[in-house]
């Protein structure tokens, strides 16, 4: 290794311990804390709506959510078309406990802590089942099953009156150290907690990677065989790519229940599924960085969808109903044009510019 | 002389920019609002023509200075694509742009948006006219009878008119959501009054496009009524096989055959379009005034529409003049509290529209608010459907639903 760790050419690993660095170089852990310290720091210094906001807060969230989609699809290679569903596993944990025992109770109101936790736990226990036919299926056969799952997921929230059949539950406002979290501080408030457990869950996988339980989910989705022959447990290792999915699935769950102080059937279905799906695709599958790329990416796109089709709306009239495309179409259609032409996503667009200024100022 | 030209340009040009900056002030106040809605996405069918009733209400007002002094109205019509979530950031959107009054599409969103609403103590007028709006709540302003209304009014209707001395038997074809079930709790609760009818059977339809088997279920199983409570498609599918099956009744109530009524939603010039003939004699209980009735306030619904080049399926859409009244309470609300010399805010407004009352073109009743009543239209009107238009056959009010909202 150089001895000059600030410099990023000339690095060779001469041990397992550096291969295991989180951060390869210094200036790489000084780029990440300056990122971190502005995320943490911007909203002190512009006052920003609480509209942009929410937008901020929901890719947050996604970014949690495909977290635990890109560990399952993209390291373990085991595809889930029910991601929504563990999703809605987690915010039903957080409404259930507001049917049982009030939406007001002191322990949905002080100690959420416990309950995104326990959200995230619920998560994992529905992920691990869902994944135990995984032991015997594979590809497009997994698919289904996972989809069941989705199907299964939205009939019971819809039929069922403890799920208020898919209408809204409500969660009561949360309590800080100041007293209660208002109005005109939610969506900050949810901001900072939001981006508190995307820094904590990122490192957790970061480091999961590190483990030989995360080498284990690559060399399974590589091959399972050889995995096995290895001395590896392919199967434990599905259903436990399945229960991290699942874990943090259902926080992500938990942490959207609180920010929209309800639970609606909606935000949980195919569709949503799909949507994480995307993220994932558009991020790139099986790198770290693409996690956060696929949600801000997909995200920004629907929003930018969004504002075309209303404008569209309101010029055509409504027989032919073509607005109504324009956002499946285009969303769709970047999921092919990626799958066409990058396949590895955002995130390899990232690596490209990495190795560039590696080199610089020599050629690429 | 220069100097005096120079000097005499200069003061013109003073007054030029002077009169150009306190122009503004003399233009009159705008008063903000918001609307949020499916425009396109499910149920924009519906939606689409609600965006354009109202859009061309408010242009109406602020061409013909509708509100005096030259106030004019700026209502933002934006597309939620029936959406909870992305309603819930357009409402914050108009949060920050301090809108006086919300017009708010969906029911799932409203329900998910009650307790803002609450909060903000923001008065809302709602395309969706489900009863669980107004329950616990002080700030929706329904502006006509709600859809259980319209399903038990429905019920005392068959009860009203049906022939022989059994009790009628009555099935109920539903949303599968908490938008379809809502009417039938209440009708549940009617019959738990005392309204005497039989509800053999509830289907919750999926997206079927046959339904042989369950019309002959129905049949079999003695069923005289059919009330739907859902979207117009489904229906027109139903109408459409009953008539190929030749089970549709002739006659209102005609024993062996099945009459088929609906709420609000299910019915309209949408649904001729999609049933067809299929649609004679549908029975279709709803609190607006349609352009079929040729009447001077279908007249002024039509002027409207070609005065801002609407198509005629817009112009005679009930949804049309859905989104035309919800515009119109919004706008009254706003002209009887300038008339009442307080200032426009929300909770001025707020005053102003439980004491509203004012007849609407649009509507089949007048508008009347009180500090008790939530619901702006209370009277239905029962249209059938002949010829291929819907006809009015009586105006309706149900009496079960009072006892049924007593009973809450």
């Amino acid at each position: 290794m150089s001895q000059n760790r600030w410099l990023a050419t000339g690095n060779f690993f001469t041990s397992y311990k550096q291969e295991q660095r989180t951060f390869f170089t210094h200036l790489d852990r000084t780029i990440f804390t300056c990122f971190l310290v502005l995320l943490f720091g911007w909203p002190l210094v512009f006052e920003i709506s609480n509209k942009y906001m929410l937008v901020l807060d929901n890719i947050l969230i996604a970014i949690v959510a495909v977290m635990g989609l890109n560990l399952l699809l993209g390291f373990a290679g085991l595809i889930s078309i029910g991601h929504a569903a563990f999703v809605g596993i987690g915010a039903y944990t957080v409404a259930s406990f507001s049917q049982v025992i009030g939406d007001n109770h002191v322990f949905i109101t002080h100690f959420w802590p416990v309950v995104i936790v326990c959200a995230g736990i619920m998560g994992a226990i529905f992920g691990a089942f869902v994944g135990l036919p995984a032991l015997r299926l594979k590809h497009l056969y997994l698919a289904i099953a996972t989809l069941s799952f989705q199907m299964i997921f939205e009939w019971f929230i819809q039929f069922m009156s403890f799920f208020n059949q898919g209408q809204t539950i409500y969660v009561g406002r949360v309590h800080w150290f100041t007293g209660m979290v208002g109005r005109s501080d939610h969506y900050l408030f949810w901001y900072y907690i939001i981006l508190i457990f995307v820094v904590v869950l990122g490192f957790g996988v970061r480091n999961l990677l590190k483990t030989k339980y995360g080498r284990c989910l690559v060399a399974v989705r590589d091959n399972d065989r050889a995995a096995d022959a290895m001395g590896m447990n392919p199967g434990l290792t599905k259903v436990y790519a399945f229960a991290l999915a699942g874990f943090f699935a259902g926080v992500a769950g938990a942490l959207h229940a609180y920010l929209y102080r309800g639970v609606g059937f909606e935000s949980f279905t195919l569709h949503a599924s799909v949507g994480y799906l995307a993220m994932a695709i558009v991020g790139g599958l099986g790198t770290l960085n693409g996690i956060f790329w696929g949600p801000v990416a997909i995200k920004f796109l629907d929003i930018q969808v969004e504002q075309f089709s209303e404008f569209v709306g309101h010029y055509l009239t409504y027989a032919p109903n073509v607005a109504t495309a324009l956002k499946p179409l285009s969303f769709g259609l970047v999921i092919v044009l990626f799958l066409m032409y990058e396949p590895r996503g955002i995130a390899n667009w990232w690596r490209i510019v990495k190795s560039y200024t590696k080199l610089w100022p020599f050629r690429y | 002389m220069k100097s005096k030209t120079a000097l005499i340009f200069n003061v013109l040009l003073v007054i030029v920019f002077l009169f150009a900056f306190t122009l503004p002030a003399f233009a009159g106040k705008t008063y903000k609002l918001g609307m949020s809605l499916a425009i396109t996405g499910p149920t924009s069918d519906a939606g689409n023509p609600y965006s354009k009733g109202a859009e061309d209400w408010f242009k109406f007002v602020n061409e013909t200075d509708y509100l005096g002094d030259g106030d004019k109205i700026d209502c933002p019509i934006r597309d939620d694509q029936y959406k909870n979530d992305t309603t819930k950031r357009f409402f914050e959107e108009f949060l920050d742009d301090e809108i006086l009054i919300f017009l708010s599409y969906a029911t799932g969103a409203n329900l998910a948006l009650k307790r803002d609403f609450e909060e903000v103590k923001i008065p809302v007028i709602p395309a969706s006219y489900h009863e669980g709006l107004i329950v616990d709540a002080n700030y929706t302003f329904m502006p006509v009878a709600t859809y259980s209304e319209n399903a038990v009014g429905l019920a005392e209707y068959v009860v009203g008119k049906h022939q022989g001395e059994d009790t009628p038997k009555v099935a109920f074809f539903i949303h599968p959501s908490a938008f379809g079930r809502g009417p039938l709790e209440d009708t549940q609760k009617a019959i738990a009054e005392g309204l005497k009818i039989d509800i053999v059977e509830v289907v919750e339809h999926g997206t079927d496009l046959d339904n042989t088997a369950m019309l002959q279920r129905l049949v079999s199983k003695g069923v005289q009524y059919v009330i739907c409570h859902t979207v117009q498609t489904p229906v027109a599918t139903m109408l459409t096989d009953a008539q190929r099956l030749g089970v549709s009744a002739g006659s209102f109530g005609e024993k062996g055959k099945l009459t088929f009524l609906g709420a609000h939603y299910t019915g309209g010039s949408d649904l001729i379009a999609l049933a067809g003939t299929a649609t004679e004699g549908y029975i279709w209980a709803d609190s607006y005034n349609l352009t079929s009735e040729n009447n001077e306030k279908a007249k002024k619904q039509l002027e409207l529409a070609e005065r801002y080049g609407r198509d005629d399926k817009a112009a005679n859409s009930h949804n049309y003049g859905a989104g035309i009244l919800a515009a119109q309470i919004a706008t009254e609300a706003i002209k009887e509290t300038k008339a009442a010399g307080l200032k426009i805010t929300r909770g001025n407004i707020y005053k102003t529209m439980q004491t509203l009352n004012f007849e609407s073109f649009a509507a089949a009743g007048p508008v009347t608010y009180s500090p008790t009543e939530r619901i702006g239209v209370d009277v239905m009107n029962i249209y059938v459907a002949q010829d291929g238009v819907f006809k009015k056959l009586q105006s309706f009010e149900s009496q079960y639903i009072q006892k049924v909202r007593a009973g809450r």
